[in-house]
């Protein structure tokens, strides 16, 4: 069992180190620190504005939201052992030839993802932050004990959403009863309690109120969360010898406006038929969103109401430029390597394809609008959200080719990345607050977009690519 | 070059038209760098390498539009069924009348049954056929194949024997990669042995008949006697 773990964490190491370098990944946790390190120094300026209970509101919706991030990364119900567990993860395929059951390596596999992304992205901002109080005139104290509860927070964000996936693959309706009840819940404590149920966010009731029995009932649910996924987990085998209808050539007749049909119609049944579509737009986007936006909600006491849909629009399309991870997941270039296809043309269709995607962030963000009552703001909020997602979007396909989840990880990619997208989402921020109807300039960022996406075809056409 | 290894070195080649031309070696001696090479997977550090005509390194697109490729190892998209990737690789290819040529791939190498199934949820072996008819369905004048008939059953071994034997005969060309040398001795007619990234020998498989040898042997003391064996 321990050798399993040890070996998984080597090899979830040397998959990453391979593909761009050792140093390079090593250098990953320390830009992460500085991050923290520098962005404390800013706490000051903040607390001007925000009282720090509500300072610490953001930070554990962040660290939550992490943990979701991570979770649904990792983890898609039953497409853990087709995708994830996929060639690159041998180790997984442990059961197939040793005596060594699906379930155990599944509680190696979470246990492992816990420990690797905590060191990977949590110590490195928790130490930040600690280093950083004597000099903010923060008492040791509150960053230790912020570093326990957000750690509670990324591991409860992990846990519910392998404990959500588990219930996925085994019953879609059941999932769908779980939310409901979930929303119910919520419901309940808005109407009996009159607050915002976000405030009885275990994590963030044990750092406003430390008790030993606030933590062990944070730790409690940690635990249900991650015992219950694992007692559902069922990796099961697919049915191999099921049928399918015919979708391609339909589906290239409707996206025919795009330069190559069929590719672009691959990337959406591939999608569809691994479950992606449904489970990463809840997993990967909705539910995460759904947090931040109780989380943000709860600062309009201190921001007008527009203020806090339109940075929210802001977060909505920075992460729906993640659906270009998404569709870039499935394949790598061996797969047209035997066909007339350049990469330029493969990064094209992936293109069409996250357009065509970009419906559900459009949609999202309208209905918030209309919901949190700003459908005033419906356009400006639409644009804002799309036009960072496509700007997002340029400067990942200059920056990552066709492999945007693997050189994510790359600092000198990470640090280009934070730098062109933090300028964007201050200017754009800024403007929000300002002048909103002034963000329908947003659509400008196109320019730029456009400019980094024709950089990126340029540059990822003539480097080597994985094939076959 | 991959870092400081150097896969195939001074290879200096040539296949004529109509051949079925075997390229033999060891695992790892740089046969699949080859491949790579001449369908534009990779670029050499120098040389040049034309393929029907056309320079490799300037026109790979051009390259694979004419010929058909088998790798080893790479598998169609999994969640595509077999028929669909027909239709897939048809649309890029601007085959036409691509379904009615799929079928006849399907009943020629006996998988119809399987055309509706995701490529991910198919045996090896159906997959490998998929793989051969994707290579084979637009009538390409030249098929480069990585290990032809590997997770193949014997039966469908013969078969594509002889669909290769016939395809050469037809005046096209093909150009194998394999260490299976009883295979390269049934079907090929011209050969190279490449080991550790450099020629060691080129000949006919008539020649070595000739002489009353079989190329296993033949192989073997060649291999065994280069240097840094």
């Amino acid at each position: 069992m321990l050798e399993l773990f040890v070996a998984m964490i080597k090899e979830e190491w040397r998959v990453h180190s391979t593909m761009f370098g050792s140093l390079s990944f090593a250098l990953f946790p320390i830009l992460i620190f500085w991050i923290a390190f520098m962005g404390s120094f800013l706490l000051p300026l903040m607390r001007q504005e925000l009282p720090p209970g509500e300072l610490s509101l953001i930070l554990h919706a962040n660290y939550l939201m992490l943990g979701f991030m991570v979770g649904a990364f990792g983890l898609l119900g039953s497409e853990v052992m087709n995708r994830r567990f996929g060639q690159a993860s041998l180790l997984t395929y442990s059961a197939r030839s040793l005596p060594i059951s699906e379930r155990r390596i599944f509680a190696n596999f979470v246990v492992k993802d816990t420990l690797y992304y905590f060191v990977l992205w949590v110590l490195p901002l928790a130490l930040g932050f600690l280093l950083a109080s004597p000099f903010i005139g923060v008492p040791v104290s509150l960053p230790l004990l912020l570093t326990l509860t957000l750690t509670l927070s990324f591991l409860f964000g992990l846990c519910a959403v392998f404990f959500l996936s588990s219930v996925y693959s085994r019953s879609k309706p059941a999932l769908a009863a779980i939310l409901i009840s979930i929303a119910g819940i919520a419901g309940l404590l808005i109407l009996i309690t009159g607050q915002n149920p976000a405030r009885f966010y275990p994590p963030l009731q044990l750092f406003l109120d430390f008790s030993w029995m606030n933590f062990v009932l944070s730790c409690i649910a940690i635990a249900i969360l991650f015992c219950i996924s694992i007692r559902l987990f069922s990796p099961g085998s697919p049915d191999a010898t099921k049928h399918h209808k015919s979708l391609l050539m339909p589906l290239a007749g409707k996206l025919s406006i795009f330069s190559n049909p069929p590719l672009a119609a691959k990337d959406l049944i591939d999608m569809y038929r691994s479950g992606g579509i449904v489970g990463q737009t809840l997993f990967s986007f909705i539910i995460p969103l759904v947090v931040i936006w109780f989380f943000l909600s709860l600062l309009t006491g201190y921001i007008p109401p527009y203020g806090a849909l339109l940075e929210f629009a802001l977060v909505t399309g920075v992460i729906a430029s993640t659906m270009y991870t998404w569709i870039t997941m499935f394949d790598t270039f061996g797969t047209y390597a035997c066909l007339p296809v350049s990469v330029r043309t493969v990064i094209k269709s992936k293109i069409a394809s996250f357009s065509v995607l970009q419906i559900i962030p459009g949609v999202f963000i309208a209905v918030v609008a209309v919901l949190s009552g700003q459908a005033i703001y419906l356009v400006p909020a639409v644009v804002l959200c799309l036009a960072v997602s496509f700007y997002s979007l340029g400067v990942t396909v200059w920056l990552t080719g066709l492999s945007p989840s693997v050189l994510v990880y790359d600092v000198k990619v990470m640090v280009v990345y934070l730098i062109l997208m933090g300028a964007a989402l201050l200017v754009l921020s800024a403007v929000a607050f300002a002048a909103p109807f002034a963000t329908l300039g947003a659509v400008l960022l196109l320019i730029p977009a456009v400019f980094f996406a024709r950089l990126g075809f340029s540059k990822w056409e003539t480097r080597e690519q994985p094939g076959f | 070059m991959y870092g400081d290894l150097t896969a195939v070195n001074h290879v200096n080649l040539s296949v004529e038209k109509g051949a079925l031309y075997g390229l033999l070696g060891p695992n790892g001696s740089g046969k699949s760098t080859m491949i790579k090479m001449l369908t534009g997977q990779i670029r050499p550090n120098a040389g040049t390498a034309t393929v029907l005509g056309i320079d490799v390194q300037k026109d790979p697109i051009g390259v694979r539009e004419h010929v058909g490729i088998i790798p080893e190892q790479e598998t169609p998209p999994s969640f595509l069924t077999a028929s669909e990737y027909l239709q897939f690789v048809g649309a890029i290819r601007k085959i036409p009348e691509i379904d009615k040529r799929a079928v006849e791939w399907f009943d020629l190498l006996d998988f119809a049954d399987k055309k509706d199934v995701l490529c991910k949820d198919l045996s090896r072996g159906t997959r490998q056929k998929l793989m051969f008819a994707q290579a084979f369905i637009h009538k390409p004048k030249l098929a480069l194949i990585d290990e032809p008939l590997i997770n193949f059953d014997p039966i469908m071994q013969h078969l594509v024997k002889d669909y290769l034997r016939d395809y050469v005969k037809a005046g096209n060309t093909i150009f194998i990669s394999t260490h299976i040398l009883e295979v390269a001795e049934e079907i090929c007619s011209g050969f190279a042995i490449l080991h550790k990234g450099n020629i060691l020998h080129t000949g006919t498989v008539a020649d070595l008949t000739a002489e009353h040898r079989h190329l296993d042997e033949f192989f073997l003391s060649l291999v065994q006697k280069a240097p840094h064996a």
